[in-house]
């Protein structure tokens, strides 16, 4: 079953401003498994996709907050998740059919088996 | 739409009590003739304190710009997102302007320069606000 | 020491004349913090009292004064969130540290009574209590050292941020609208001059032609400038440089207002040193002369002021600041504007007619070489928006270019008078430096 998951940076990654919950080891064990990865955000595209060349995290789409709808467009997956840590992240991820899950509190068992 | 309520204080009390028997009453100064919205200890044109009452008046006005909140900070407001917020000038004096979100005006469709008219809105129990909606 | 509440220092009426004391008052320092998002909570040398001390001390090492020799402190003592900054504008409730952190002074605000404290600045005997904003604090201590309350005076502007969404919570997440908020919460207008411009600036575009995404050129050449400003956030958080996509595919906030018209608050302070130019002469720098400063503060006719209200304010700036430094608008070489939504900047240099550009012609003015190499080095500085909300870019800037110290960023046009300001179109104030005394 093809999942895909969306990653907000600041609040949500550990790289962000501010450090959010999930650690890029978290998403690189997501990478491992398969599961089609990228980021969106309010950092311009040139600034998300540095980030991931520093972490060699090989993603498979960079896009602005509002526009999810592109990744859904371009990646068939049975499961659409939006991990973020505001209302704005929820507003974007619902409006674009993706299910919202607010960054911390365990989120990453979403991939990670405990 | 779960607008915040405005909290009548003892200054603005005799407007939120007009507003709640949908009359719109602004303040007018007797010596100068001049309207102000929102209400002041004095009147901002000749400085007079006591000449300062209350006049209805009809309630048409023009939109004169608007904006679309789409990330606004109001918790209330988050779900209305993105939404109108018009700025109305009133015809009896277009000094005097109103903020609106123009209920039945469909986001990002709002005719600039369109006619409007005042109607109340309830926000909370027994609490109306003044809103605005184009003519046809 | 004295606090002179009553002291009359501004300058905000027309008809006032030249300024009494243009020329004769110089500033002979700077220092900046760096430039952070926010403060970590646990950094406790880079709380925002941390941070406006190294200013402080910067500024000194910059004039080559010591802590003895300062007699005036300026200090504004308000937070960059406000009042409704939500939960990132204050610490409280949680639990305060150990002196000189057991309040919310020198975390969420700072003052000059606490920087005086540590700092051990035992000489002063000007701090008044209620320093406004740093638009005003600079005419306020260029008016109390050439009218002899204070010497040297230093000028801090603290800007705060802490962990927290800005504008998040607090009264933004009441139920009810109390006060002035009475008349805009309930319809979706929280307050900050994002609202107040936007209005206006879709009234200009009406007016004089012209679309929203024509600021495109003035944000990117603002992101230019700050990425060759050391200090700056952009410049310390690899920020890439904006580009014209970047701008133009960027989220709305209040539509047409986008993200990247909004500055970024961050937590920093800035410090400047007032002096005599006499005693400036004797410091180490090249003495940067004030040749007037203004101020001035509007009431809106209504709830929402309109283009002609901002119209007719910023030409009342414009004439006053042209009238007490007995400059034109021909004699203005390096011209730093507030920038704190780009939605404002027009209508001040419009106002000013900084290399004739009069009302309407902003947009067209953008899209010409505006870049610091150009014949057109608009907002040299950068502003807010290649730099963070820092507030202070726009006179760091107009110091260097004067003293030919702003390296990359130097211009190539003559560079002997800068205008500089933190000011809304409502409120503010305006300093008018040269590198010459008259």
């Amino acid at each position: 079953m093809a999942r895909l998951i969306s990653f907000d940076i600041d609040g949500t990654l550990e790289v962000g401003d501010p450090p959010g919950a999930i650690t890029m080891a978290m998403v690189r064990i997501a990478e491992g498994l398969g599961i089609i990865i990228g980021s969106c955000s309010d950092r311009m595209v040139s600034d998300q996709t540095r980030i991931w060349r520093d972490h060699r995290i090989p993603v498979q789409f960079t896009v602005l907050k509002h526009q999810l709808d592109t990744v859904k467009a371009q990646f068939a997956a049975d499961e659409y998740y939006h991990i973020g840590d505001t209302n704005m992240d929820r507003f974007y991820a619902e409006r674009s059919g993706f299910k919202f899950l607010l960054t911390g509190a365990g989120v990453e068992r979403l991939w990670i088996p405990q | 739409m779960p607008k915040v309520i405005p909290a009548p204080d003892e200054l603005s009390k005799p407007f939120w009590d007009g507003v709640n028997k949908k009359r719109l009453l602004l303040q007018n100064c007797a010596a100068c003739d001049a309207y102000q919205y929102p209400p002041r200890e004095t009147c901002a044109t000749c400085g007079s304190v006591e000449s300062l009452g209350w006049k209805e008046v009809r309630g048409r006005g023009h939109i004169s710009s608007y904006i679309v909140i789409e990330d606004g900070r109001l918790d209330r407001r988050m779900p209305d997102q993105p939404y109108n917020l018009a700025v109305v000038t009133l015809d009896e004096d277009p000094g005097i302007n109103f903020y609106s979100n123009l209920p039945g005006t469909p986001v990002h469709q709002v005719p600039v320069g369109a006619a409007v008219e005042v109607f109340f809105e309830e926000v909370g129990p027994g609490q109306l606000i003044h809103e605005w909606r184009v003519t046809r | 020491m004295t606090a002179q509440s009553q002291y009359r220092w501004r300058r905000d009426k027309e008809g006032l004349g030249v300024w009494e004391h243009r020329g004769k008052v110089a500033v002979a320092g700077y220092g900046h913090s760096p430039v952070d998002r926010r403060w970590d909570e646990t950094s406790m040398d880079q709380t925002l009292g941390a941070y406006s001390i190294l200013a402080c001390q910067k500024a000194m090492a910059d004039a080559g004064v010591t802590p003895d020799q300062i007699d005036g402190v300026i200090c504004c003592p308000t937070t960059i969130a406000g009042a409704s900054g939500g939960a990132a504008s204050n610490w409280a409730p949680r639990p305060f540290f150990d002196p000189p952190y057991d309040s919310e002074w020198g975390l969420t605000r700072v003052n000059a009574q606490w920087l005086i404290k540590q700092m051990n600045l035992r000489n002063v005997k000007y701090a008044p209590a209620s320093a406004p904003t740093i638009g005003e604090m600079v005419g306020m201590a260029s008016q109390a050292v050439g009218d002899g309350l204070c010497t040297t005076c230093l000028v801090i502007y603290p800007t705060g941020n802490l962990t927290g969404r800005y504008r998040r919570g607090g009264e933004n997440a009441e139920d009810y609208a109390k006060g002035e908020r009475q008349w805009t919460v309930p319809w979706g207008n929280h307050g900050g001059n994002d609202f107040i411009n936007i209005f206006p600036h879709n009234e200009y575009c009406l007016k004089y032609g012209g679309a929203h995404d024509d600021l495109a050129p003035f944000v990117i050449n603002q992101h230019r400038n700050g990425l060759m400003t050391p200090w700056g956030f952009n410049a310390t958080h690899d920020v890439p440089q904006l580009t014209l996509e970047d701008y133009v595919t960027s989220r709305y906030i209040l539509n047409p207002l986008r993200l990247w018209d909004c500055d970024r608050p961050v937590n920093a302070s800035a410090a400047y040193l007032f002096t005599t130019a006499d005693r400036a002469r004797e410091m180490q720098q090249p003495p940067v002369y004030v040749l007037n400063h203004s101020q001035h503060n509007f009431k809106q006719r209504s709830t929402q002021p309109m283009l002609d209200e901002i119209e007719t304010w910023t030409d009342f700036a414009a004439r006053q600041m042209y009238e007490g430094s007995g400059l034109s608008a021909g004699d203005v070489d390096i011209f730093n504007p507030y920038d704190g939504y780009s939605t404002m900047t027009q209508f001040y240099l419009e106002a000013f007619q900084w290399h004739g550009v009069k009302r309407g012609d902003a947009f067209a003015f953008y899209a010409d070489d505006i870049r610091v190499e150009g014949p057109h080095p608009f907002s040299s500085g950068g502003g807010n928006l290649g730099n963070g909300r820092t507030r202070t870019s726009m006179y760091t800037d107009s110091i260097e270019q004067l003293r030919g110290t702003a390296g990359r960023r130097q211009v190539k046009v003559r560079a002997e008078t800068a205008l500089c300001a933190f000011t809304t179109p409502s409120s503010g104030g305006w300093l008018m430096l040269g590198k010459y005394p008259s």
